[in-house]
């Protein structure tokens, strides 16, 4: 058995390769095929994977690389897909705009689709579900609902760009410096259409403007099942007040929603890479209990 | 609420302390003396401050001087939460 565990793993192995997109370059892709006992199987899901921004998307990786083959064990498809300007895909940063990311997505989503007969999920974690969801504006039209999963949602993109350019004030609040002045300095450069320099990023005011302006509410879409899924160090995990109302719009315009909050680390932030295996089976329960649902409506 | 306690466990969370940050008093010196704390882990913990107890964080609350001990940053929080 252990031989053949060994064979199994080896199956297993994601796929990488270069997506080739409309004109703007390569992107780098990670494809999970969905595997059974024998090999690969024909998936019952394909599911594609927006990151987290920024620091998060780095402490997010082994996470994203668990989840992925997760999916995959449960038959799944799972696309993982560098944004541009992250990790091993085309364009500086400084060239990059927030409909970039959205375009990236759509297009990913585009390409698994053509090659899998099954349900098109968009997974998006933190930024990536604000992402995530623009995408499910731009494609879903093609291929009736998309199912949408968030891990730990971020609900307003100024919030994680205000987060972002913070990082800039905490830096010279302990260099002693003027926290307020550095702030004022970086946003009299965006408003200048300059790009700042953020913790080793280089950020175009295009790709700042779009996160800003940036909203986590139900897209002018189909609307389908959504998998709302928060991570929480407390002895009873619950979601995040600020969640419930966006939950409950998001439920208002149709969407079928499962929301709930499991226990374990913030490892998008946590200073050591940490593990939330919780999250990870309570995405594997939803998505699979998500798609029965479907096979009987 | 025991905003220290609540304090403690989202420190001791955010810095990757594995429990030491739940022993830390009043006096224990944070910035500049805990390794963990740089730019990122204090970005962090101010947003974690902010989701968990439905706090506002202004630009110029962001000073080295918040953050020089526990109990700096336990009276900051607990001013907010007062406000």
């Amino acid at each position: 058995m252990p031989e053949a565990a060994k064979a199994g793993a080896h199956a297993a192995r994601p796929h990488a390769f270069f997506l080739e997109t409309r004109g703007r370059g390569r992107r780098f892709a990670l494809h999970h095929a969905a595997q059974g006992q024998a090999g690969r199987v024909p998936p019952r899901a394909a599911i594609v994977h927006a990151h987290a921004f920024g620091e998060e998307m780095n402490k997010s990786r082994r996470m994203a690389a668990l989840q992925a083959r997760a999916f995959a064990r449960l038959g799944l498809d799972v696309l993982q897909v560098d944004l541009a300007g992250c990790g091993d895909s085309d364009l500086e940063w400084a060239d990059i705009g927030w409909q970039d990311w959205v375009d990236d997505i759509a297009e990913a989503a585009a390409w698994l689709g053509s090659r899998v007969d099954a349900p098109l999920w968009l997974w998006g974690q933190r930024v990536g579900a604000l992402v995530a969801t623009a995408a499910a504006a731009q494609c879903g039209q093609l291929a009736g609902p998309l199912g949408l999963l968030f891990w730990q949602p971020v609900l307003q993109g100024r919030q994680a760009a205000q987060q972002f350019l913070r990082l800039k004030a905490a830096a010279a609040a302990i260099d002693d410096g003027g926290a307020k002045a550095a702030m004022a300095a970086l946003r009299a450069q965006i408003d200048a259409g300059h790009c700042v320099e953020v913790a080793g990023y280089r950020l175009p005011p295009a790709l700042l403007r779009g996160l800003e302006a940036a909203t986590l509410e139900p897209p002018p879409a189909p609307p389908g099942p959504l998998l709302w899924l928060e991570v929480s160090p407390r002895d009873t995990p619950e979601l995040l007040p600020a969640s419930r109302p966006a939950v409950e719009r998001w439920r208002q315009a149709g969407w079928q929603v499962q929301a709930r909050a499991v226990g374990g680390p913030a490892f998008w932030q946590t200073t050591e890479i940490e593990d939330a295996p919780a999250l990870v089976d309570a995405s594997g329960h939803a998505l699979a209990e998500a798609l029965a649902e479907r096979v009987v409506a | 609420m025991d905003t220290q306690r609540e304090l403690l466990q989202i420190l001791d969370e955010v810095l990757s302390l594995g429990g030491r940050g739940l022993g830390f008093t009043r006096d224990t010196a944070l910035l500049g003396a805990i390794p963990e704390l740089d730019s990122m882990a204090v970005v962090t913990l101010i947003t974690t401050l902010e989701e968990r107890l439905g706090i506002t964080v202004d630009d110029d609350d962001i000073d080295g001087s918040t953050f020089a001990t526990v109990g700096s940053l336990a009276d900051f929080v607990g001013g907010k939460l007062g406000a």
